[in-house]
């Protein structure tokens, strides 16, 4: 009886007959998936976790796990104050406030009679606390008060979807024309063009930022959100993923429609896009994942005007212009990260296996 | 407005209005084919194409806006980065700029010495500087990030629970933007941070139990009763010693090592790392199934019953006080350096780890089959079939990983901005600086930088193919 308790412990996944006991090999696999967590997950969770905390908790580096305040009550004719806890010896506990500076006999009041000061020693006290999430981080910048006012959040949002969506839609519609070129007609050039493409996949973007600013520059679009969006909607990768998907299309399908008088282009887009959804929608996420986080080319092209910056330039110039507002930097960092972990959570498997099966970048 | 704006609206015009006209003229069309009418509004050129030339002049069309944008955008400016790196002065205005010949090269190639920075001039200092911090930091990125990524992908790969969650997990970072990941690791990694808070308070926690009576002689004995269990279990087995019990055992060993300090006897330091050699040897003793192995491990076994004798465990356990290390700032210390590259793992290795665990995947699960039948051990089948195997895939992660590393910016722009001093100033954020944030801006001297890399980056690979090849040839 215990053996098979045994056995059916430490079975690993799969029925009765291919399934193996759980030897050494897995228990280190499984040690160094708990290292994954740790070293992956954890990080972003702490991230969270610390944006959710009043102000004070951040600045003091407050390691608890949970959104921990000191209580601020309200005393009449004084003000907000925060509260603390006086134990005498005798084992009674009073909630009072500070009403002095602290030293290390310290002037303190009880909160329900603020008029009666009396000194105690300073390690008598301790904070009241509670556990309340401080939703003023996210809503201070994302609402403009208190002092917030230079995080225009909206803008950048605004940006970022507009360069993300423009640029998607372009890309998809010129690589899937050139693939379509590429792979479904005969015509003299075809193998010059398709080692172009292959070239450009070797040529890194980042010796070229010089003189593709120059480029830029005199087509008058430096500056502007176009500029980001045209130099990097012709992607090598794309035009390979759609012509490989393409390229089983069959040609019978073009020849019938051919037959009925439809144009080419008809034939394009009436076709050929919607049989190629599954690898569109690959090369969608891909360029959208691009896009939403890139970050040297937009630093260069719109650094200089705050109502182009996208999300990332704005986070930074936030990061950047206030370092010791941990805690609104914290929150901002959570909000640009929600919804790629949303895009991400929802088509988790639809990514993985598309960057598994193209294989490029 | 610039000549090029006013031919971009004579081209839509002419397009939207031109496009119009002609297929209004051709086609009929009712009301509600309007987004019909739209469609093939977008597609006017194609149609048009099509209407002079016939069915051969429409792939030109199709290619057209593609290939214009890889021409203006791609290998002009490939072209034009020459031509940059020849002028000089600071306009923005191509024709303004005057011819200066091969002087922003000289200027980065005046040097007494190249191999020290120092001795440059200034364009040169930062060049070299930059360089050699690049190329310091591809050695060490590649083959870490290609390890890392290839263990990640042997292990979900294998038969486990959950095994999308798990290959999501580690593909998550990917996802997120450098400002994102910058943002998280300077929070964990602040001087108040987590980690050193974890580290503190481990450390204070150890010295307080090293502190009580009998802690040596408790230590002593569970050490070598762990010692003597594992190194059984390696033994256990009939014929050859087992691979994962031996790695345990060396990094035991290692661990004993740098406790016992035997290198202190002769006046040296690094006794961990002595250590961690003997183990490596010893895991590949026994990996390449030697007829050694046992003896090596018996060997290693009566060493470190030596070592574990001589340690006084009260003294290795107490830590004294921590002091918080800032490990994005503090100078010659190397931390910034290795967070970097810790970083750049934790942001990329998803990726090459999906292009490596569709290559376990394609490889046929007969060869696994047939190596059971034949009771091979599973660290052979690994050398003798996995890895030959999953050879083509791994050097498509390492070209694409080398290009990747050399153009390290945005992460460690955001985490360290080069510093502490200029121990993490990479290359493209020197050609960056040069050309964009200067006062003085220096497009010549940032495009013959650019220059420069990509003749480094284009010799890398070309020698990087080469020894892969000779490797999977054999």
């Amino acid at each position: 009886m215990l053996n098979r308790l045994g056995t059916f412990l430490t079975r690993t996944a799969g029925n009765k007959d291919t399934a193996e006991r759980f030897g050494m090999a897995d228990f280190l696999a499984y040690g160094y998936l708990l290292l994954g967590v740790l070293i992956v997950l954890v990080p972003v969770l702490w991230t969270f976790f610390s944006s959710i905390k009043p102000e004070r908790a951040v600045d003091s580096f407050d390691t608890r796990l949970l959104p921990i305040a000191q209580v601020q009550t309200e005393i009449e004719g004084i003000g907000t104050k925060p509260e603390w806890i006086h134990e005498a010896g005798g084992g009674g506990a009073r909630k009072v406030f500070k009403a002095g500076p602290t030293r290390k006999e310290t002037d303190v009041a009880p909160i329900d009679a603020p008029g009666d000061v009396f000194k105690v020693p300073r390690t008598q006290l301790r904070p009241s606390e509670e556990i309340r999430v401080a939703t003023e981080n996210y809503l201070d910048p994302l609402l403009k008060r208190h002092g917030q006012e230079n995080f225009t959040f909206g803008i950048y949002l605004f940006n970022s979807i507009f360069v993300t969506v423009m640029a998607t839609l372009i890309t998809l519609i010129i690589n899937a024309m050139a693939a379509f070129a590429l792979s479904k007609y005969r015509f003299r050039g075809r193998l010059t063009f398709t080692i172009l493409i292959v070239a450009t996949l070797l040529i890194p973007s980042s010796i070229i930022l010089v003189s593709l600013f120059f480029v830029v520059w005199s087509f008058g679009i430096f500056g502007s959100l176009w500029g980001v969006i045209i130099p990097a909607a012709a992607t090598p990768t794309g035009v390979f993923l759609l012509r490989q998907y393409m390229l089983t299309i069959p040609d019978e399908l073009l020849e019938a429609a051919r037959m009925d008088a439809a144009s080419e282009w008809r034939i394009f887009w009436r076709i050929v896009m919607p049989l190629s959804l599954p690898a569109l929608s690959v090369l969608a996420i891909l360029s959208v994942i691009w896009r939403w986080n890139d970050f040297l080319w937009p630093l260069i092209v719109l650094i200089s005007d705050p109502e182009k910056h996208t999300i990332q330039l704005g986070l930074t110039q936030y990061a950047g212009e206030f370092d010791t507002d941990f805690h609104y930097i914290l929150a901002m960092t959570v909000v640009s990260l929600i919804p790629i972990t949303l895009v991400f959570v929802w088509l988790q498997r639809f990514i993985t296996t598309g960057i598994a099966t193209t294989g490029l970048k | 407005m610039s000549l090029a704006a006013i031919l971009m609206m004579m081209l839509g015009v002419l397009w939207i209005g031109g496009g119009s006209v002609w297929l209004l003229t051709r086609r009929r069309y009712k009301l509600v084919q309007a987004p019909s009418f739209l469609m093939d509004l977008v597609g006017f050129p194609v149609e048009y194409a099509q209407s002079i030339w016939g069915r051969g002049g429409v792939p030109y069309a199709l290619l057209l806006p593609n290939m214009l944008i890889f021409g203006l955008f791609t290998f002009v400016p490939m072209i034009l980065n020459f031509y940059v790196s020849f002028t000089g002065g600071t306009s923005i205005l191509l024709f303004n700029r005057p011819w200066v010949g091969l002087q922003q090269y000289a200027d980065i190639f005046s040097c007494e010495t190249i191999f020290e920075p120092r001795t440059c001039s200034n364009a040169g200092f930062s060049f070299w500087t930059g360089m050699f911090n690049t190329l310091w930091f591809v050695v060490i990125q590649v083959p870490v990030l290609c390890v890392v990524a290839l263990v990640t992908a042997l292990v979900v790969n294998k038969n486990i629970r959950g095994r999308g969650f798990w290959r999501a997990m580690f593909f998550y970072p990917v996802m997120l933007s450098p400002v994102v990941i910058a943002n998280i690791w300077n929070w964990v990694l602040h001087r108040k941070g987590v980690l050193n808070e974890m580290i503190g308070g481990t450390r204070d926690q150890l010295s307080t139990m090293a502190g009580m009576t009998g802690f040596d002689i408790v230590v002593t004995v569970l050490l070598a009763v762990v010692l003597m269990v594992v190194s059984e279990r390696a033994l256990r087995s009939s014929d050859t010693p087992s691979l994962a019990w031996t790695a345990i055992f060396g990094a035991l060993l290692a661990l004993l090592f740098g406790w016992a300090n035997p290198l202190s006897l002769i006046g040296l330091g690094g006794s961990f790392w002595l250590g961690g050699a003997l183990a490596l040897g010893l895991v590949l003793i026994v990996s390449s199934e030697s007829r050694l192995a046992r003896i090596a491990i018996i060997a290693a076994g009566i060493l470190s019953a030596a070592l574990l004798i001589s340690i006084q465990f009260d003294a290795v356990f107490d830590f004294g006080r921590y002091r918080p290390v800032n490990w994005l700032v503090q100078p010659n210390t190397g931390w910034p350096f290795f967070w970097l590259v810790f970083v750049f793992t934790w942001s990329h290795m998803g990726f090459y780890m999906l292009i490596l665990l569709a290559g376990l995947q394609a490889i046929p699960s007969d060869l696994y089959e047939a190596a059971r039948m034949d009771a091979t051990r599973p660290a052979r089948a690994f050398w003798r079939i996995t890895l030959p195997l999953i050879m083509p895939t791994l050097t498509v992660v390492l070209v694409l990983a080398l290009i990747r590393s050399f153009q390290i910016f945005d992460e460690v722009y955001l985490l360290t901005g080069g510093g502490p001093g200029r121990e993490t100033f990479m290359i493209v954020q020197n050609i960056y600086e040069v050309a964009f944030t200067n006062n003085n801006k220096d497009y010549g001297e940032g495009a013959a930088g650019s220059v420069l890399m990509a003749v480094v980056i284009a010799v890398f690979t070309f020698f990087q193919l080469w020894i892969t090849r000779r490797q999977s040839e054999l």
